[in-house]
């Protein structure tokens, strides 16, 4: 009679604790590959060296959750067991899987640069140091920051996409805001339409090569690409497998099984989607400890989506559906000052963005909140 | 216990003020208002809650 939640990060100490805090008195169980830390702080204070490692944990579980350090190597749903890599097996009553994801890349694993952990953050935080120049590879918001945090090292930055960066996650309103911030920054843009080739230093990535702008090449090479969920211990499970694991809107993926976070794939108004962001992370974590705890009756959780990134002296927080279509409309402050309140009115799909001004999120979300017809 | 927020660290996501309405709210700039010095035992959980929903980690919770 025990929860055993396999994933130590965000999503599955959220839902752990949740389970605990709902009422829950059986034995509670969290398989971690690694101690619980924040990500967001990775790519920026953790790689400029601002911040120090211990400032990114998350707190401790409560005592009465068992943490244990471990990865899943396999699930069988019929005698519902899951497997270490170790070849222990641990029996559930109730499974959330919460492995979350890891980095792509454009090489075969383990040739090239990616942030993705602590340890990848603190690798690439010596790299970066002794570096001159830096490539990055892919211009999303973890691109963009990484970009960010080594201009502010004073190196040498080209960050390389197929598309103007940030323009499939925000919008090309913001995307061209964040990239002209960029060039400002003495950052080097390059868009590559026909996409990027790696160039190898024996069997290191060293550069790519690009049809519009030749070959690219740096001290360091950062891919930043994008992230895959970690599923890959499920394969022969049975469990529907599309791009992560597909839930229901309690986060349900099977009979006593749910999926939470960045492997969890979750029908939303817009289709089934990964959402990789922080919000999700905690909001499916509840909604699957309530729907555990209190079945039928439990509430479903409903995506509102909230994001933020920095990068270039822009610290944004958007609310709303991404990518935004269209000009917004100034509520507060100025775009020429690069310090405004967003809002893109919408009825379907509106979106709102604060920029290096302070405003509630609690308001901001309200802005992004659509009004039935 | 209590709550300490480093109001260096604090970017004012909100996360905090969701984990843990009864003890924290968020005043007009956003930013997090500790509603009480001393956190109930019966609210100890959802002060760590709150804590750990923090994505910069500029919340703790410490001993009186």
């Amino acid at each position: 009679v025990t929860v055993v939640v396999v994933g130590g990060s965000l999503a599955g100490v959220t839902a752990a604790d949740a389970v605990r805090r709902g009422g829950y008195d059986g034995p509670v169980t969290v398989i971690g590959a690694e101690p619980a830390y924040a990500r967001p702080p990775l790519s920026k204070g953790v790689l400029t060296g601002s911040e120090s490692l211990e400032s990114v944990r998350l707190p401790a579980l409560p005592s009465d959750v068992t943490v244990r350090a471990g990865v899943a190597a396999g699930l069988d749903l019929t005698t519902s067991r899951v497997t270490l890599a170790d070849g222990e097996q641990l029996p559930y009553e109730t499974l959330v899987i919460a492995t979350g994801s890891r980095a792509r890349t454009i090489a075969d694993p383990g040739r090239e640069n990616v942030l993705r952990t602590l340890d990848d953050a603190t690798a690439l935080r010596v790299k970066v140091d002794s570096a001159r120049s830096v490539l990055v590879v892919g211009g999303g918001f973890l691109g963009m920051e990484v970009a960010s945090s080594a201009r502010a090292l004073a190196k040498s930055v080209t960050v390389v996409d197929i598309r103007t960066p940030l323009l499939t996650t925000m919008g090309p309103f913001l995307a061209e805001l964040f990239t002209e911030a960029a060039r400002d920054h003495g950052v080097h843009v390059v868009i590559a339409p026909g996409g990027v080739r790696p160039v190898f230093d024996g069997d290191r990535v060293a550069g790519v090569d690009t049809a519009e702008a030749g070959r690219l090449e740096a001290d360091v090479v950062v891919t930043a690409v994008g992230d895959e969920p970690a599923v890959d211990w499920l394969g022969p499970s049975g469990l529907p497998l599309r791009g992560g694991v597909v839930v229901d809107e309690h986060c349900r993926a099977a009979e006593n099984v749910y999926a939470i976070g960045d492997v969890a794939v979750f029908p939303t108004p817009w289709g089934l989607r990964r959402m990789p962001h922080w919000d999700t992370a905690i909001g499916q974590a509840r909604a699957a400890a309530d729907a555990l705890l209190r079945g039928a009756s439990a509430t479903p959780y409903r995506p509102e989506p909230y994001f933020w990134t920095e990068a270039f002296g822009l610290a944004a927080k958007l609310a709303g559906h991404l990518p935004v279509a269209g000009r917004p409309t100034v509520l507060r402050g100025s775009l020429a000052d690069r310090s405004v309140l967003l809002h893109w009115p919408d009825s379907q799909r509106p979106a709102a963005a604060s920029i290096n001004v302070k405003f509630p999120v609690p308001k901001l979300r309200k802005l992004a909140t659509a009004v039935p017809a | 216990m209590r709550i300490e927020v480093d109001r260096e660290r604090c970017d004012g996501f909100g996360f905090c003020a969701e984990a843990a309405p009864e003890l924290i709210r968020l005043d007009d700039e956003g930013e997090p208002e500790i509603l009480a010095d001393a956190v109930p035992a019966e609210l100890a959980g959802k002060a760590e809650a709150a804590a750990r929903a923090c994505p910069v980690a500029a919340l703790r919770v410490v001993a009186l």
